[in-house]
């Protein structure tokens, strides 16, 4: 068995049935060995950011580890932005690049990139493969370490040679991972969370911020569960949208600039803040340092480093999410709060949107809610990156889907690979994809992954002819100087969606919105459906 | 304030670029790194020194533990902790004053290594403050070149 053939195995042995890709001669040995078998489907995309994308909303639907697998030198490079969203928002993803041959590594000869020096930032972790004989160990680890304790992408880059190199060994996939410098804490320590219990019994009006922690770890039902037996309120940042429903009588919206000013006001009012598996990044929180003075702050998190690192904390707790919560269900707490959720629920129904929407054209918000409520209860929506954004997190009707975006890098262009991915983990799930005519250009060349292999993709685009997030800050700081970020009419959508045998829906007011959606929804085929919406539409 | 970390790392490729890189893109301070390998062949010892206010502090401390080449993590007390630093010294000299600058090594304990007709190249090492004083009591000869390992450091006890 050579060394190719000893990953395929190794994948194999992972439960890995798909993986996304593009080959090249430094990974041609892999794909030789992936010929050879049956148990694993290949995704051909059209460019190796969109395998780490499609590999991103897979693995985050199918809360596994998910694999893409590109050549050397541009290839791997291509894919870099892609781990680098995926780091930033904690995705599993075992990333394998093809790496020119052992003894030419360090040349600069064709097509050779140090993929390792260039991702060190970018990944959890990362490795050279020197002999074939490591091939089993590299690959366990690689699958523990994106998968446990706070996740992330791994790269393995392996040189060709290495490849095609025999194995000197038997093949044995190990059955443990012996990893003395990585052992995750996920238990929460008892101490710490006996003083989390007495903090909640001491608070008048305790609120929990839920963050893309809470969903990545799995543990939506406990935190849900936690909440409603106890009480408690819930806010959540971007990246935590689907913790609870909308509808749920404890939940307060999205906080932070681009949120609800209810759900802000909650943060200002409370005085225990719960933080579970959030970063409070600037966006969710612009000066975090004024409320870390205000109010008690406990913060629950599998990644020890997070805490203190944008905001100190009164009350540290690390672990698993599911696990803590567990605990805390379990655990005596007496807490009055029905005082403190009335005054939030007044908070909710005072608070008047005065932002105003040109009424030519498609409102963004409307169209946002009237999408959300036709779709089914558990569709998944995946908001590209832009006004677009911000207008589906804002308004967005959350039932028992899934909501996916990058909160933390923000890459353009995400929302199809991404809806891609997911699609293909689950293809009897209604998915949408969102997102505007900047990003739809920035990784339209999928709509042939797409077809090709009759992925029924949605795609809306919020069409504005502008880059409309950076018009709307040039808008608002630079004097309205538009620079640079007109798209004018290009493409033209009928003819892409010609192109790629999808079907169209065009839709250019608010009166023919609601039956252009339904129209959008029920598609066979896949559909492309572009909203027209007016340039002057801000955000904020 | 004064951060003195001793980390355990795995000894292999990438490892010290890993770190040092984590510094670089955090924007904590080094004050000095020193590495060398430990008595267990693959495994290698970094004494860091580093410079910020208590959470920088906290902070590094956080990240070098996540990185998963680390093994073991102490941050020293420089009461607690023998500190070590070697220093290598070419003082100019002339012969007037040459009798003085030896006198100093005496008194100081430093070894002069290498003794050429106008220099002398002195070996020093003690704890970090004391080797700074070393430099500042032969300033005045005229220093022509300096190099220094950084701190190690061990625990005492």
């Amino acid at each position: 068995m050579n060394g190719a053939q000893a990953m395929i195995k190794c994948l194999e042995e992972e439960g890995i049935s798909l993986i996304f890709g593009i080959p090249g001669v430094a990974i041609a040995p892999f794909y030789e060995a992936l010929y050879h078998t049956d148990k694993i489907q290949h995704i051909l995309v059209r460019q190796e950011q969109n395998a780490g994308h499609a590999a991103s909303g897979y693995a985050r639907i199918s809360r596994k580890t998910s694999v893409c697998v590109t050549s050397s030198g541009p290839g791997a490079t291509n894919l870099i932005t892609a781990l680098a969203t995926a780091y930033a928002d904690s995705i599993p993803i075992v990333a394998i690049t093809g790496q020119v041959d052992s003894s030419l590594l360090g040349r600069d000869v064709f097509q050779e990139a140090d993929m390792r020096g260039a991702t060190e930032s970018f990944v959890k972790y990362s490795y050279l493969v020197r002999k074939a004989d490591d091939i089993p160990r590299i690959m366990k680890e690689a699958f523990y370490v994106a998968s446990t304790g706070r996740k992330g992408p791994v790269l393995i880059d392996i040189p060709c040679d290495v490849q095609r190199e025999e194995m000197s060994v038997p093949f044995r996939y190990p059955e443990e991972v012996n990893m003395r410098s990585y052992k995750p804490n996920v238990k929460g320590n008892a101490q710490q969370l006996a003083k989390v219990v007495s903090a909640i019994n001491h608070s008048k009006k305790p609120l929990i911020c839920a963050g893309g922690g809470v969903i990545l770890g799995n543990g939506e039902e406990d935190v849900r569960e936690f909440c409603e037996k106890n009480g408690i309120p819930v806010v959540s940042t971007m990246m935590g949208i689907g913790v609870l429903p909308k509808a749920h009588p404890l939940y307060f919206g999205m906080l932070g600039n681009n949120g609800k000013p209810y759900a802000n006001r909650a943060v200002a009012s409370s005085d225990l803040l719960i933080i579970v598996g959030a970063r409070i990044a600037d966006r969710a929180v612009p000066r975090p340092e004024n409320l870390e003075q205000q109010l008690k702050v406990i913060h629950i998190d599998i990644d020890s480093a997070e805490i203190g690192k944008n905001m100190g904390p009164t009350l540290p707790l690390v672990g698993d999410v599911k696990l803590i919560f567990r605990a805390l269900i379990e655990s005596e707490i007496h807490v009055d709060t029905r005082e403190w959720v009335e005054r939030l629920e007044e908070y909710k129904k005072s608070t008047v949107d005065r932002r105003r929407f040109s009424e030519e054209q498609v409102n963004p918000m409307t169209m946002v809610q009237t999408l959300s409520e036709k779709m089914d209860d558990d569709a998944i929506y995946i908001a590209d990156v832009g006004q677009n954004q911000l207008w589906s997190a804002d308004n967005y009707v959350m039932k028992h889907g899934r909501f996916l975006t990058t909160g933390g890098m923000g890459t353009m262009g995400y929302s199809i690979p991404a809806a891609l991915g997911a699609k293909i983990c689950e293809p009897d799930k209604q998915v949408v994809a969102v997102c505007g005519d900047g990003a739809f250009q920035m990784s339209m060349n999928e709509l042939a992954t797409a077809a090709v292999n009759h992925v029924q993709l949605k795609i809306l685009v919020v069409k504005n002819g502008y880059l409309g997030l950076v018009r709307e800050h040039q808008q608002k700081v630079y004097d309205g100087h538009y620079s640079a970020v007109r798209l004018y009419d290009y493409p033209h959508y009928d003819k892409i969606a010609e192109a790629y045998d999808m079907d169209y829906v065009e839709c250019g007011s608010n009166e023919e919105l609601p039956e252009a959606l339904d129209r959008f929804l029920a598609c066979e085929k896949a559909c492309l459906m572009v909203c027209h919406v007016a340039s002057s539409n801000v955000v904020i | 304030m004064k951060g003195i970390f001793s980390v355990l790392v795995e000894n292999k490729d990438g490892v010290l670029s890993g770190i040092s890189g984590l510094f670089a893109r955090r924007g904590f301070n080094i004050d000095s790194l020193a590495v060398g390998e430990t008595e267990k062949h693959d495994v290698s010892s970094m004494t860091i020194v580093s410079t910020g206010d208590q959470r920088t502090i906290d902070q590094i401390e956080k990240h070098l533990n996540k990185k998963l080449d680390v093994i073991k993590v102490r941050r020293l007390e420089e009461t607690r902790s023998v500190l070590l630093e070697m220093l290598l010294i070419k003082v100019r000299y002339s012969l007037s004053n040459r009798a003085s600058l030896i006198e100093i090594c005496n008194v100081m304990g430093a070894k002069i290594v290498h003794l050429s007709a106008t220099n002398m190249v002195i070996e020093f090492h003690a704890a970090p403050d004391t080797v700074e004083e070393f430099i500042e009591l032969v300033r005045s000869f005229g220093i022509l070149e300096i190099q220094r390992t950084g701190v190690i450091a061990m625990t005492k006890g």
